[in-house]
């Protein structure tokens, strides 16, 4: 999916700390009226309740919090909830499809065992979908490269590869 | 202790999914972070900006202006706490804000509370705080050394004297650093009171050690508090101690009457929830010629914080690994100005056997063999050389054995630097690796219900090694259903209490607490069986449980519908309580055997920039009797990826003027990502453990045992240097 910017005005101001975002989160439209310092990783959780995203680290560095904006992978905690006005936004909540089916990713981590305590697992799997679309799980070699941004501290690296592959090769 | 072994094999053992995966890759799992309660408000802590001193002035008046703001506790404000009771693995840290002493850098001085985060955490940097400071207390050499309760001396033979009889000895200095826990989920809680009742949605690791604590310090009946864990971000032993934070939020909550959240920034997360501690230690190694071990001497030094003593543990596997005479190991620790220590995963044995291994290896090549024949030569499988009792299992050897065939072990050139690809140099090295035996209380209910479904309950947390999954497994096996019949519900001490995850001691703990509870809900079904019952008069251990029905165990085509049982009382439901039993040890005339294994690492170092990959492991375990195959691989897996981590990244600085945290954010502290892993081949062997019915030992931390000194040792087989210091960093390396 291509990336593009919102061509949107800018969002409103109500007072000095609070802004009014318009935004589609998972298919359908969100309007939050948030703190001007709210993350988009802390409007998602708190004010859309979508607490599938997880909060590892606050600084961009552990991916647990990865997100899609407008099919890219971003670290939502790095992102104003502000910045994403006007533009689409995909949670691991939106990964099942309408008829409540899990992704083939997620069905592949599950058999694969890819995943001990799960919080890291949102982050994978978001980061893992987006590796699809690029076309970056050519070999084993690329996946673990490609996915070094999600750090998981159960160490469950050799069973995501395993998904990861697995899903490319079905063609996902 | 249950009379009849108990009938596993049908699901026991098979790599099922896990039962908790679909809520995992949903995101719908829910951690305490997760959790949103009515009226709730979000409390940030704040830390001192000096390493020791004293508080003399907080100023909180401008910040109670702000936006939002509620609350700033300080120790002139927050409630007073009881005393903390005793906690598990020795003391515990002492109560926040009580006083306006800092003995540590970041410690907590203050708690800022607010409608929400954005505002709390705001509040909290606008805090002015002035100091009484003072210099922190930093250098080992200059503390006191005291000794470790739970690591006493040991001595045996004549260590002196072996020394004197050995042929070739060898002797050096080992280090270990710092390494932070650093679980991916932040650790925090949500604490809401109605009246005397508490009840807190927290990340630790034992609900019922924090029910304790809580009620204790807070002068409330044990009673009235619930703690609940349903799902828990990891914690590799960062959740075992009852940290300060869940005091705060808790006190917050209670004075302010509403609920608080109260979740810690992952800098906190490298000063208030514990780490591995440093260490320095000291092996003596003695061997006759033909590598007969005559004397072990291991003594080390573990840092310890001001108020809270290090679990410590790195000498105690010393004296049970190999069979030798003499051994003595002696460990202190030195309280200073730091943070506090806990235990991070395989604690002591991570740091304890990087050094034993690397002396082993040194010792190796001192004698001129081959280092897996000289663990070969000296490993203890029959008996504990400290007890002279038998184990109730040992399957070392084996995973020697088994792990150096699927290395290919025999076709290593032993001179350093003699195996070459290219440019690169290669490095073949191993390591043997014990972890100890641990079995903790633990106690479970199992209901069976008129439908022909079951349910499983207690408070027991799965920390994400998979106990919903094998504990489904086993019951299913033990009631004879498919595992989708049997709900499993874990993580809340209003349910039968339980042993923490950690020490590796809870699998076996509960396995057996459900074993038991089963035999006695049997007993319990028996009771509704009338006289004229084909069941009648048999006892608890005569019948199983099978699709729904009590059988005779002897011949289960007499059987009675549970349905049928229950109806004839009215009854909908019949549970069974059980505990773990364990065996009298004396009467039991054996050891308990922890896990044991065996490590094969090739690493390639590229000379001129000091590049060092992990290109092979073969792990071999012998972990008794597998509960799930895939679920005990990922374990593994996972404490490899934990011992490349330490053996190459992990290291926590401290900064030597102050005592601050100097790396303490993930951009900065490095782990193990996954390009630094390669492909990890698992292997299990044994057989099921003596000990108690389940067969099983804990798997958890075995893994990580023994990862990092096949790293140094395949590094000095690569290069030629020997790495006696953690992490294994590029400087080391290049040529």
């Amino acid at each position: 999916m291509k990336t593009t910017r919102s061509t949107a005005p800018a969002p409103t101001a109500q007072d000095e700390y609070t802004v009014d975002v318009f935004t589609v989160v998972n298919g359908a439209p969100v309007q939050w009226r948030v703190d001007t310092r709210t993350t988009l990783l802390e409007a998602l959780r708190d004010s859309s309740g979508l607490t599938g995203t997880k909060r590892g680290c606050d600084q961009g560095a552990c991916g647990a919090c990865t997100v899609h904006v407008d099919g890219a992978r971003v670290v939502s905690c790095l992102m104003l909830a502000a910045q994403v006005d006007g533009r689409q936004v995909t949670t691991v909540e939106g990964l099942i499809d309408e008829e409540g089916r899990l992704h083939p990713l997620q069905e592949a981590f599950v058999r694969h065992d890819a995943f001990q305590c799960g919080f890291c697992t949102p982050g994978q799997l978001m980061s893992a979908v987006c590796l699809l679309r690029e076309g970056r799980a050519g070999s084993d070699a690329e996946i673990r490269e490609y996915m070094s941004g999600n750090l998981c501290r159960c160490g469950a690296y050799d069973n995501i590869v395993a998904a990861v592959r697995e899903a490319a090769g079905g063609g996902a | 202790m249950t009379a009849t072994k108990p009938d596993l094999g049908t699901w026991v053992g098979k790599g099922i999914d896990r039962v908790d995966g679909p809520h995992k890759v949903t995101g719908t799992a829910p951690y305490a972070s997760d959790v949103t309660l009515p009226g709730m408000v979000h409390a940030v802590v704040v830390t001192s900006t000096v390493g020791a001193g004293t508080i003399t002035k907080i100023d909180t008046s401008a910040l109670l202006t702000l936006p939002g703001v509620r609350a700033v506790f300080t120790h002139e404000n927050f409630p007073r706490l009881n005393p903390s009771p005793d906690v598990l693995f020795g003391e515990a840290p002492t109560a926040p804000l009580q006083d306006g002493r800092i003995t540590f850098h970041g410690q907590e001085v203050a708690l800022v509370v607010a409608d929400t985060s954005q505002e709390a955490t705001e509040a909290a940097r606008l805090i002015e705080i002035t100091y009484a400071a003072e210099a922190p207390l930093l250098d080992p050499a200059a503390g006191q050394p005291e000794p470790l309760p739970l690591s006493p001396d040991t001595s045996r033979g004549d260590t002196e004297a072996g020394w004197a009889a050995a042929d070739v000895r060898i002797g050096a200095t080992y280090r270990t650093p710092e390494n932070t826990n650093n679980p991916l989920g932040l650790m925090g809680c949500v604490a809401a009171w109605d009246g005397d009742h508490l009840e807190i949605h927290d990340t630790t690791q034992g609900t019922i050690a924090l029910r304790k604590t809580l009620a204790a310090m807070f002068g409330v009946p044990e009673s009235g508090v619930r703690v609940r864990v349903p799902y828990l971000g990891g914690g590799f032993g960062a959740g075992l101690n009852q940290w300060p934070y869940k005091l705060l939020a808790a006190g917050a909550a209670r004075e302010l009457g509403r609920p608080v959240k109260l979740m810690l920034t992952r800098p906190q997360m490298f000063r208030l929830v514990g780490h591995r501690p440093d260490t320095e230690q000291q092996v003596r190694l003695g061997a006759t010629r033909d590598g007969t071990l005559t004397m072990i001497e291991h003594r080390a030094t573990v840092l310890s914080s001001i108020d809270f003593l290090a679990v410590g543990l790195i000498t105690s596997g010393t004296g049970h690994l190999y069979a030798c005479p003499n051994v003595a190991t002696v460990e202190r620790t030195v309280r200073l100005n730091r943070r506090y220590p806990t235990s991070m995963r395989a604690p002591g044995e991570a740091e304890g056997n990087w050094a034993i291994e690397t002396a082993m290896d040194e010792l190796a090549y001192e004698l001129g063999m081959d280092p897996l024949e000289l663990r070969l030569r000296n490993l203890a499988t029959d008996l504990d050389p400290a007890s002279g009792k038998p184990w109730s299992s040992n399957g070392v050897i084996e995973c020697c054995r088994v792990g150096a065939e699927l290395f290919g072990w025999s076709r290593r050139d032993p001179r350093p630097s003699s195996m070459r690809e290219g440019d690169l140099l290669l490095g073949w090295g191993m390591a043997a690796a014990g972890f100890f035996a641990y079995l903790p209380m633990s106690q479970a209910r199992v209901t069976v219900y008129a439908d022909g479904t079951a349910a499983v309950r207690s408070a027991a947390t799965d920390i994400g090694t998979g106990t919903y999954t094998v504990i489904t497994q086993l019951a299913a096996d033990l009631l004879g259903l498919h595992p989708q019949q049997v709900d499993c519900r874990l993580g809340d001490s209003d349910m039968p209490a339980s042993a923490q995850s950690g020490g590796s001691g809870l699998a076996s703990s509960l396995s057996n607490a459900v074993i038991d509870a089963v035999s006695h809900l049997q007993g319990e079904l028996l009771t509704l069986a009338g006289a004229d019952s084909p069941l009648h008069g048999l006892g608890p251990d005569d019948v199983v449980c099978r699709d729904g029905a009590l059988c005779r165990r002897d011949d289960p085509s007499v059987r009675v519908p549970i349905a049928d049982l229950l109806a004839g009382q009215g009854l909908v439901e019949m549970s069974g309580d059980g505990r773990l039993r364990p065996p009298d040890a004396a009467a039991a005339g054996m050891v308990h055997a922890g896990a044991y294994g065996a490590r094969f690492v090739e690493v390639a170092i590229d000379p001129m920039i000091g590049r060092l990959r992990v290109r092979r492991v073969v792990s071999v375990t012998d972990g008794g009797r597998i509960l799930n195959r895939k679920l005990a691989r990922s374990q593994i897996l996972g404490a490899t990826v934990g011992g490349i981590g330490q053996a190459l990244f992990e290291d926590t600085l401290t900064d030597p003027g102050t005592g601050r945290v100097a790396n303490g954010t993930f951009g900065d502290y490095l782990v193990a990502v996954s390009a630094d892993v390669p492909d990890v081949e698992v292997v299990f062997v044994g057989e099921p453990d003596r000990y108690t019915p389940s067969g099983t030992k804990g798997i958890g931390e075995i893994g990580l045992v023994g990862v990092a000194a096949a790293i140094g040792n395949a590094v000095h087989h690569a290069t030629g240097r020997r790495m006696r210091d953690l992490p294994i960093t590029v400087d080391q390396l290049m040529m």
